[in-house]
């Protein structure tokens, strides 16, 4: 290979190796990066960075604001740390309670502002096996 | 059979494989053909029993015999039978065993063609095939068997069945062409590990990998825009690619493996670049193994992985161990490797592939970063920082935009050197052409990447015609014949260069797809009947909402006007909200699935999602999306697979 | 013996294979004639430098090769073709 191909393949490599270690440090979108962070070290600390939070959604906290039926409110728990979740955006099919839900957005003044939800597969997919008691008959002649 | 045959059939194929590693090394060391013929059969009967236990699966889903873990846990009676077929790849165990049974197909092809060809490769393409399907028979038969039996303490009268997602004809399609992608790169990696075994630097090997190469590049790729336009279709999002890991792990073979197909042809014209190819054909390899480990073990939170599981360390070992010893193996045979030719100009065919070569691999590098950032930060600072989408394309649209400029620049070089004359000459009329679509565009008030994108599309599409219209000028001069004739004797007699140049040309449809992106809109709101909502100059009216019970869900149903801002009636839209196992007493048990619906045109489609209903039935939420020419990525995709299928075809000697 | 006669089938069907693969360690020695096989070899690689001439006199056509180029890669591959022919005729 001759030196002037050589130095093109170095030059070439080094740029975009730069740019992608660039991109990693500045992302020049805000949301394009998340810190996993456990809700107990959000609470403690009130970080406010962008931050990923993982956990189960409290029985029956779920509230839906009557004007509005994208506004929604619930309590995220993560072990036996609670926080309160806002999310006003169209909610997942699978978003329910006990639903196991992954979250990202920021802490503001004790409420949790999420603006991405994920949820996680249905525990009807993964859970365990129903024992003959579960069924209804019309269940089966589906 | 019984299920305990399947379990059986598993077991004498782990057996098998072992002997036949055994008797081919044997044959290695004593040349008598007795033995080389002993481990070609049983290389045989491995993929035989395989296909046996693959069967047993499959009726055993078929009947729905939920005495077998799997067959209760992925089905149920009410399961359409076709997704109970399409059950043997929805859960961890069984699409192990499917990935199987695909490469047992394979190595059975690849056995049986080569019964007296390649003599010389055939053991160790043998022992390397053997070796591969003997790490996927200890999976299936210690760590995840898919004959469990049920383990529990009551009688199984009905299975979980399958999620409803999945319970769609694109989504049954998708894993099986995907893993026919996957699985296909086995055997040029089987063939390539041989020859350096047996340092085999001929052109001949690799012109008979380079149609193995071919097929599997186009599963992948098919599998992968499948993919991308079930969860276009279905996941209801509105878009077909999020960066998600198990969509970059398909994503990152793909790039090698396109990388691979264009430097082979280095090889095979220049005898140059062999040390580069071996090391793209493992790379891609592994990268394929470490994909379904993605996809298979969970360690990334994603749409499409099951549970935690133990594969990890099994799959990464194994990753390690392909690594390090096809690598190992390459370093000791370089001096037989090194090529005596070189590069000897920048403005040549063979600099354009190379430059080619580097960018896909670095864009494989920059993938392959974003996916595993989280465990990188995570080593580095204890933080675990998650990339989206939008740092995935901060970092791809410039090198992807370089690589469309290649795809462009590329067929105009000539081989070894281009002079000034005929570079200004080749070049000449796809610049300008692509200078006046920028200038257009600048005036339309684009943003700064859809311009350059957009030109670079116009670019190519020059280039390349350019070229056709070159080839055919020739045909016409030299042959005497019609255009419509000399184009199609042009394509006939040179398919792998035409059909290339078509499947250019679907990328870069598929690039005005992507670029449509920049201009998408979105709004979400709650609708009454007979109220009007307009979102970027189109409106919206709720003209009825009505709920309907069908067989196996409940379905409340909205019908929207959309008319554009004259008032001129477009389309009706129906967007349906569904809960699927709506009779469960159980409310948890019970699945919402959101129905869109969606107005395609080739310049923009029209995407609703029906999110959710207000309790007393009277308000529905919908989200209104327009993307602009999204239907372009999808014809790219066609054009694709067209071109692919030309140079494809086989031509009678 | 019950249990045999419900199975015959299945039991056929895993020891076949078994059979089948071991047939060859007891047979006595084969020789191989490699001589077909290299012929086959031979004209194989005859037609992959056709092919390649083909396709060298159109990228010459088209402008993608320069004169010289051209002509050494052609007297080249030509050269190769006439020593794989020799061999084939000496077989």
């Amino acid at each position: 290979m001759n030196s002037k191909i050589f130095s093109l393949i170095l030059g070439v490599l080094s740029v975009i190796l730069f740019w992608i270690g660039w991109v990693s440090f500045n992302p020049s979108d805000e949301k394009a990066m998340a810190r996993f962070v456990s809700v107990e070290n959000l609470v403690n600390n009130k970080i406010s960075s962008r931050i990923k939070l993982g956990g189960i959604v409290k029985n029956g906290s779920i509230e839906i604001s009557k004007s509005n039926q994208l506004e929604c409110f619930f309590v995220l728990k993560e072990g036996s740390a609670e926080l309160a979740v806002n999310y006003s955006k169209t909610r997942p099919d699978l978003f329910k309670d006990g639903a196991e839900v992954i979250v990202t957005g920021e802490y503001r003044d004790g409420v949790f502002v999420a603006d991405e939800l994920q949820t996680k597969c249905a525990s009807r997919y993964e859970g365990d096996l129903r024992e003959e008691s579960n069924y209804k008959l019309e269940e089966l002649e589906t | 059979m019984t299920p305990v045959a399947g379990g059986v059939a598993l077991n004498l194929a782990l057996g098998c494989s072992v002997l036949s590693i055994i008797t081919l090394i044997a044959y290695n060391r004593t040349l008598d053909h007795r033995l080389f013929l002993a481990g070609q059969r049983l290389g045989l009967a491995i993929s035989f029993f395989v296909f046996i236990s693959t069967f047993i699966l499959g009726y055993q889903l078929f009947v729905s015999n939920f005495d077998i873990d799997y067959v209760a846990r992925y089905t149920s009676y009410e399961t359409p039978n076709i997704f109970k077929i399409s059950a043997l790849w929805a859960g961890q165990s069984g699409s192990l065993l499917f990935w199987l049974f695909i490469l047992s197909i394979f190595n059975t092809v690849t056995i049986i063609q080569n019964q007296d060809r390649h003599l010389n490769l055939m053991p160790w393409v043998i022992i390397t095939m053997s070796v591969i399907q003997l790490f996927f028979l200890i999976l299936t038969n210690f760590i995840t068997n898919p004959f469990e039996p049920t383990q529990a303490d009551f009688v199984v009268q009905n299975g979980n069945g399958l999620n409803p997602l999945l319970q769609n004809i694109t989504m049954a399609i998708h894993p099986p062409t995907l893993y026919l992608g996957y699985v296909g790169f086995s055997v040029p990696f089987a063939f390539a590990f041989s020859a350096l075994v047996n340092k085999d630097i001929g052109a001949l090997w690799i012109r008979s990998i380079r149609r193995w190469t071919l097929v599997s590049w186009l599963f992948l790729s098919i599998g992968i825009i499948l993919g991308g336009w079930w969860a276009y279709q279905e996941l209801g999002w509105g878009g077909y690619w999020a960066w998600d890991p198990v969509e970059n792990a398909s994503f990152m073979p793909w790039l090698t493996a396109t990388a691979f197909l264009h430097s082979i042809i280095v090889q095979e014209k220049k005898d140059m670049l062999r040390v580069w190819n071996m090391v793209l054909i493992i790379l891609t390899f592994s990268l394929c193994i470490f994909g379904t480990f993605l996809t298979r073990s969970g360690v990334m939170s994603s749409v499409h992985s099951f549970t935690e599981s133990s594969l990890g360390p099994v799959f990464l070992s194994f990753v390690f161990i392909i690594l390090a010893s096809s690598f190992g193996l390459m370093f000791s045979r370089m001096t037989v490797l090194k090529s005596p030719r070189k590069i000897e100009s920048v403005s040549s065919r063979e600099s354009g592939f190379l430059f080619n070569n580097l960018i896909f691999v670095v864009m494989c590098f920059g993938v392959f970063w974003g996916t595993l950032f989280p465990v990188i930060t995570e080593w580095f600072n204890g933080d675990k920082i998650s990339v989206g989408p939008p740092f995935f394309n901060q970092i791809n649209t410039p090198i992807g935009l370089a690589l469309l400029a290649l795809t462009g620049i590329g067929p105009m070089l000539a081989w070894k050197g281009t002079s000034n004359n005929k570079l200004i000459q080749n070049f000449a009329l796809p610049i300008a052409f692509g200078l006046l679509g920028a200038i257009i565009f600048v005036f339309l008030g684009f943003t700064t990447y859809t311009i350059i994108s957009f030109s670079l599309c116009i670019f190519v599409v020059i280039a390349i015609s350019s070229e056709f219209i070159k080839g055919v000028k020739v045909r016409k001069s030299k042959f005497n014949e019609t255009i419509f004739l000399s184009l199609y004797k042009m394509i006939e007699k040179n398919r792998s260069r035409y059909g290339g140049y078509i499947v250019h040309l679907g990328i870069v449809l598929m690039f005005v797809g992507f670029t449509g992106h920049a201009f998408d809109k979105e709004k979400e709101f709650g609708i009454q009947v007979g109220q009007i909502e307009s979102v970027a100059n189109y409106n919206f009216q709720l003209t009825r909402m009505y709920e309907e019970e069908r067989p196996n869900h409940y379905a409340w149903i909205t019908d929207l006007r959309v008319s554009d801002a004259a008032g001129n009636f477009i389309t009706s839209l129906r967007p349906e909200k569904r809960v699927y196992f709506h009779k469960n007493p159980d409310i948890n048990k019970r699945q919402p699935h959101s129905e869109l619906d969606i107005y395609s045109t080739m310049n923009k489609d029209i995407y609703s999602i029906f999110s959710s209903v207000s309790s007393d039935n009277s308000i529905a939420f919908i989200k209104i999306m327009i993307n602009p020419l999204v239907k372009w990525v999808w014809i790219g995709g066609y054009i694709l697979a067209f071109g692919t299928l030309i140079a494809l075809w086989p031509r009678k000697d | 013996m019950d249990f045999l006669a419900n199975h015959i089938f299945t039991i056929i069907i895993f020891v076949a294979p078994l059979i089948y693969s071991i047939q060859p360690l007891l047979l006595s020695k084969i020789n191989v004639i490699n001589n077909a096989y290299d012929k086959d070899l031979l004209k194989r690689k005859k037609i992959i430098l056709y092919r390649q001439i083909k396709e060298l006199e159109m990228e010459f056509d088209i402008g993608n090769l320069n004169k010289d180029d051209f002509l050494l890669r052609r007297s080249e591959i030509k050269a190769e073709v006439s020593e794989i022919i020799a061999s084939i005729k000496k077989k």
